[in-house]
């Protein structure tokens, strides 16, 4: 192939995008759908629901304080810490919760894996940025909101390229 | 081509060397020459390279040592981090490895789910290399074109694990969740159309008689020397030795599945830039095999006790990365912790041929030849 032929080729390739869809997300208007209401893991039979790994939720009502959610994150991240709750369910005897520090959160989800009471799973949220180190720092009170998200836009593949829609 | 690199007593930047008027000493990096944390100091002639020696090890994070103080399950997080882009591939030869030591079966599901997980992950880490090697040359279309058809595959993986990179999905047992519902026809329709995409880099990169006027002849690497530097992974297949350690030592189900390895002879930048080109169309004819012969339902993972311990052995298991065979080499000692694990990477075998491939070249073919070695300096220093 000679040096002009290869020269129009390629730019006849690049021509022909100019009919294509642009491919860009346009992230604050446009956000992605996801899989789920997160990553989730059943003890039971040991395997984890697909999911997004974001921000998590923590259910009060089966949390029992057993810290083995911060025994997981020791050798990865070190995020979680056990603080006091005031209000003392049953199931909860010493009255201590996980506190996540986001700062420090790999989100790797060992966590949910170790949890053995259903008790802490993963959600949509990922915007979790803060101007302060102490808005990064989630109490169990913050952990147990359940994230509003919108998720409008996923990925559409047609005649005309991909794009998101 | 030179036959061998001068003996050094003493470290690079050290030595006191006879200073040559018509010699230039050149530092190219540490911070960030193109891509990656490493220096190259290049001894230039005019405009021809005499001398040039790449100084790694600024990004060195220590991580063999790290997983000596932590169980088998939470090394999964940070050994994946060498390699974010290719964080399955990376992560794969310890999971196998440690497999071997506990010694518990894997569910035949959860072998597919893995070798597709893996083959996608090698298609996100090229399509970013290329992206870069494509940028390096001044040709900005191949800067924007692999970094958004990437998305593709990245918006699949989110899919399956949860996370666009550093997945942490492989767990010694299977994987760690079963894939969403209808994942097989999105998965089947998101690469039919990746691979429609990357056809057309054909036309306008490999093709291009500019790119070829750049690479072609550029740092040639012989057969030979390919196999005596003790390169691996697409430097050595550019070269024109035949060797892929998912054909020679199948691992999971690649055994089952109809793997071509793509062998180029020339041996220049060229080529070595154009076999990872043909390994993700490669890949992604692995992944629709994969798809196929995938059982529809059935166990992912195989329940593991919470805090595993190898008995007193030692294990050594490979698997070909995006960058060449990775190894992981684990010491047990009958604790849950590794007594000693060691990874072998594609990267840092690959750089020792950047000296012997930029001798006699001109300074401004130096990026063309150090980023198609296709290297990752993080990995390399790990």
């Amino acid at each position: 192939m000679g040096t002009a032929t290869g020269i129009i080729k390629a730019l006849n390739s690049g021509v022909k995008h100019l009919a294509v869809k642009r491919f860009t997300l346009r992230y604050p208007e446009q956000k992605l759908k996801f899989v789920g209401d997160g990553y989730q893991f059943d003890p039971t039979t040991g395997v984890g629901i697909a999911g997004l790994k974001g921000r998590h939720m923590l259910f009060h009502d089966h949390c029992t304080g057993c810290q083995l959610c911060s025994i997981a994150c020791e050798g990865v991240a070190e995020a979680i810490a056990m603080v006091k709750v005031p209000d003392s369910w049953g199931q909860n005897k010493k009255a201590i919760m996980p506190q996540i520090d986001y700062g420090k959160c790999v989100f790797c989800g060992l966590c949910v894996d170790a949890c053995p009471f259903y008790a802490l799973y993963m959600s949509n949220d990922y915007e979790l940025s803060s101007f302060t180190k102490e808005g990064l720092i989630y109490t169990p009170a913050q952990l147990q909101v359940k994230p509003q998200v919108q998720q409008d836009s996923e990925l559409i593949i047609d005649k005309r390229g991909a794009r998101h829609g | 081509m030179a036959e061998v690199i001068p003996t050094k007593e003493m470290p690079p930047g050290l030595q006191v060397e006879n200073v040559d008027d018509r010699i230039m000493t050149l530092n190219v990096g540490p911070q960030h020459p193109g891509s990656g944390h490493m220096r190259i100091i290049v001894k230039i002639d005019g405009d021809y390279i005499v001398d040039a020696d790449p100084d790694p090890g600024y990004v060195h994070r220590g991580e063999e040592k790290m997983a000596e103080a932590r169980n088998y399950i939470t090394n999964i997080p940070h050994l994946e981090r060498p390699v974010i882009h290719d964080s399955c591939n990376i992560l794969y030869p310890y999971v196998l490895g440690v497999e071997d030591l506990v010694g518990i079966e894997v569910p035949e599901r959860a072998k597919y789910v893995r070798v597709i997980a893996a083959e996608l992950n090698r298609c996100i880490y090229i399509q970013y290399w290329l992206a870069i090697y494509g940028i390096f040359l001044g040709h900005s279309t191949m800067f924007m074109w692999p970094a958004g058809d990437r998305e593709l595959f990245i918006d699949l993986m989110e899919k399956i694990s949860g996370a666009r990179v550093t997945h942490a999905y492989f767990v010694p047992g299977g994987v760690r969740n079963d894939v969403p519902a209808n994942f097989e026809d999105v998965c089947l329709r998101q690469v039919n159309y990746f691979e429609k995409r990357i056809k057309e880099y054909g036309d306008i990169f490999y093709d291009n008689p500019i790119l070829k006027a750049r690479t072609e002849d550029t740092g040639v690497l012989s057969r030979e020397d390919a196999i005596r530097l003790g390169t691996t992974g697409s430097v050595l297949r550019a070269s024109g030795v035949d060797y892929d350690v998912r054909v020679k030592e199948p691992y999971d189900v690649y055994d089952e599945l109809d793997v071509h390895t793509n062998v180029l002879k020339a041996g220049d930048s060229y080529a070595r830039s154009k076999v990872p080109w043909l390994d993700m169309l490669e890949s992604c004819n692995i992944i629709r095999q994969a798809l196929e012969k995938m059982p529809k339902s059935g166990s992912i993972r195989t329940k593991l006790k919470p805090n595993p311990k190898g008995g007193l052995d030692e294990v050594y298991r490979r698997v070909e990365s995006g960058r060449g065979a990775a190894g992981c080499y684990i010491v047990s000692k009958e604790k849950p912790e590794p007594y000693r694990l060691k990874l072998s990477v594609g990267s840092f075998r690959n750089l020792i041929a950047l000296p012997y491939l930029l001798k006699g070249e001109k300074l401004g073919n130096m990026p063309a030849v150090y980023w198609s070695l296709n290297y990752w300096p993080v990995e390399a220093d790990r």
